[in-house]
């Protein structure tokens, strides 16, 4: 029988993953976007170094689902 | 406060700069002509153009550096504008109000035209071209102080003060001695809170104020002017030199005497001059010494913490250096002065 822990260390797995690849973006697009404002021709480059953040919200939610698909 | 954006567009800013194959380049043009041809490939290209239209030669690229130097600095305020970040790069660009201050009252001083005045400012600080262009349409020196008076520019404060001495003495360096102080004083009050910008401003001021010191220190002592006199020349609030160190030095009596006082600082470079330099008393040396010794100071400052005001302050030094290196190639080139001589002459950050 699952209890409320599941549910809960799921949430928790996924969204400080959100939060911190949020966090993370933000700070990356600030300074992305004062790169690309001098420099148009690195728009590529930012785009790619905006995207690594994504990897942890993905790691996040593939923790999450392992929680729940896993723990019975 | 977004330090993030503001360094990512210095380091961009920065990357735009001339480097060390760039100058050499420029060096190696036979002559004016060129010189502002080659310039037209670099960054400097639409100054340059608009430039061509009013004047040729050496005025024209004087001229463009004018205009480049400012339109990067006023495009640097719109990005910080209400921001943390304000308050320190305009404390860093009031020192060109004071600069424009003082070409004013030079050339009242020495009645040359309002045009001829107005060819040597740089609107780069607080005060903007309208205000300039009025400064310079006053008659004289005392309308100019007046003036900033009227508008209540702070500036005005240490010139009223100083106006009966400068009257009583002719002697216009009082004024601008006046200016420097005040503007030190102001700067060093508005950066005293603890922080890391605030250190970083204070320790590149301080820095400021003491080669500026050396450099009067060194003049007086090369005219044999009086101590006592001498004094009233000097800025306090220098980071190596107290008010009895300067004391001290200003009681030697040769510039080598000086050189082998400062073996113990961070001016120990000074003591390493040929001997000949010394000898024939060629202070220009040393100021190019002591000019070299900030500008890579202040370049530094590009190594410091990136989420802060550091990336601003080494680009202003680098940008500074720059533009004074162009200055010294086409100045060489109008005098046709040798290749190597005019290498020795540029500072390589």
């Amino acid at each position: 029988m699952v209890g409320w822990e599941v549910p809960i260390g799921a949430a928790i797995a996924f969204s400080a993953g959100a939060i911190a690849t949020g966090w993370a973006q933000s700070r990356i697009g600030s300074a992305g976007a004062g790169a690309i404002a001098e420099r148009p021709e690195t728009a590529g480059t930012i785009i790619i170094l905006e995207a690594i953040p994504e990897t942890l919200v993905i790691l996040g939610f593939v923790v999450a689902s392992m929680i729940i698909l896993m723990v019975k | 406060m977004d330090w993030g954006y503001i360094n990512a567009r210095m380091r961009g800013m920065k990357s735009r700069l001339l480097d060390r194959r760039a100058l050499d380049n420029l060096v190696l043009q036979p002559d004016l002509e060129s010189l502002i041809a080659e310039l037209e490939k670099t960054p400097y290209k639409s100054d340059i153009i608009e430039a061509k239209v009013q004047y040729t030669g050496v005025l024209c690229i004087e001229y463009a550096l004018r205009k480049n130097f400012t339109r990067t600095f006023r495009k640097i305020l719109t990005f910080v504008k209400e921001e943390e970040a304000e308050k320190y790069i305009s404390l860093f660009l009031h020192r060109w109000d004071v600069q424009n201050i003082k070409t004013i009252l030079r050339g009242k001083n020495i009645h040359i035209t309002n045009e001829e005045i107005l060819d040597c400012l740089v609107p780069a600080g607080e005060l903007d071209e309208a205000t300039l262009i009025e400064l310079v349409r006053q008659p004289d020196v005392r309308a100019v102080i007046d003036m900033l008076a009227t508008w209540q520019i702070g500036y005005s404060r240490p010139l009223t003060e100083e106006y009966p001495a400068f009257l009583k003495a002719g002697e216009l360096a009082l004024l601008e001695c006046a200016l420097d102080e005040y503007y030190y004083a102001d700067a060093l009050e508005q950066v005293k809170l603890p922080g890391y910008n605030n250190g970083l401003i204070h320790n590149i001021i301080s820095l400021e104020i003491d080669v500026v010191n050396l450099r009067t220190l060194l003049r007086m002592i090369r005219d044999n002017i009086d101590p006592k006199e001498a004094k009233k020349f000097l800025i306090s609030g220098g980071k190596e030199f107290d008010e009895r160190q300067l004391d001290h030095l200003l009681t030697l009596h040769s510039i080598e005497e000086v050189a082998e006082e400062l073996k113990t600082t961070p001016y120990r470079f000074l003591a390493d001059l040929p001997p000949s330099v010394m000898r024939t008393r060629k202070i220009s040396v040393i100021e190019k010494q002591l000019e070299r010794f900030l500008v890579q100071k202040g370049v530094g400052a590009f190594l410091g913490d990136p989420l802060s005001v550091a990336s601003v302050i080494g680009y202003f030094w680098a940008k500074y250096n720059e533009i004074t290196n162009i200055r010294i190639i086409s100045r060489c080139k109008t005098a046709d002065f040798p290749l190597e001589q005019l290498k020795e002459e540029l500072v390589y950050v």
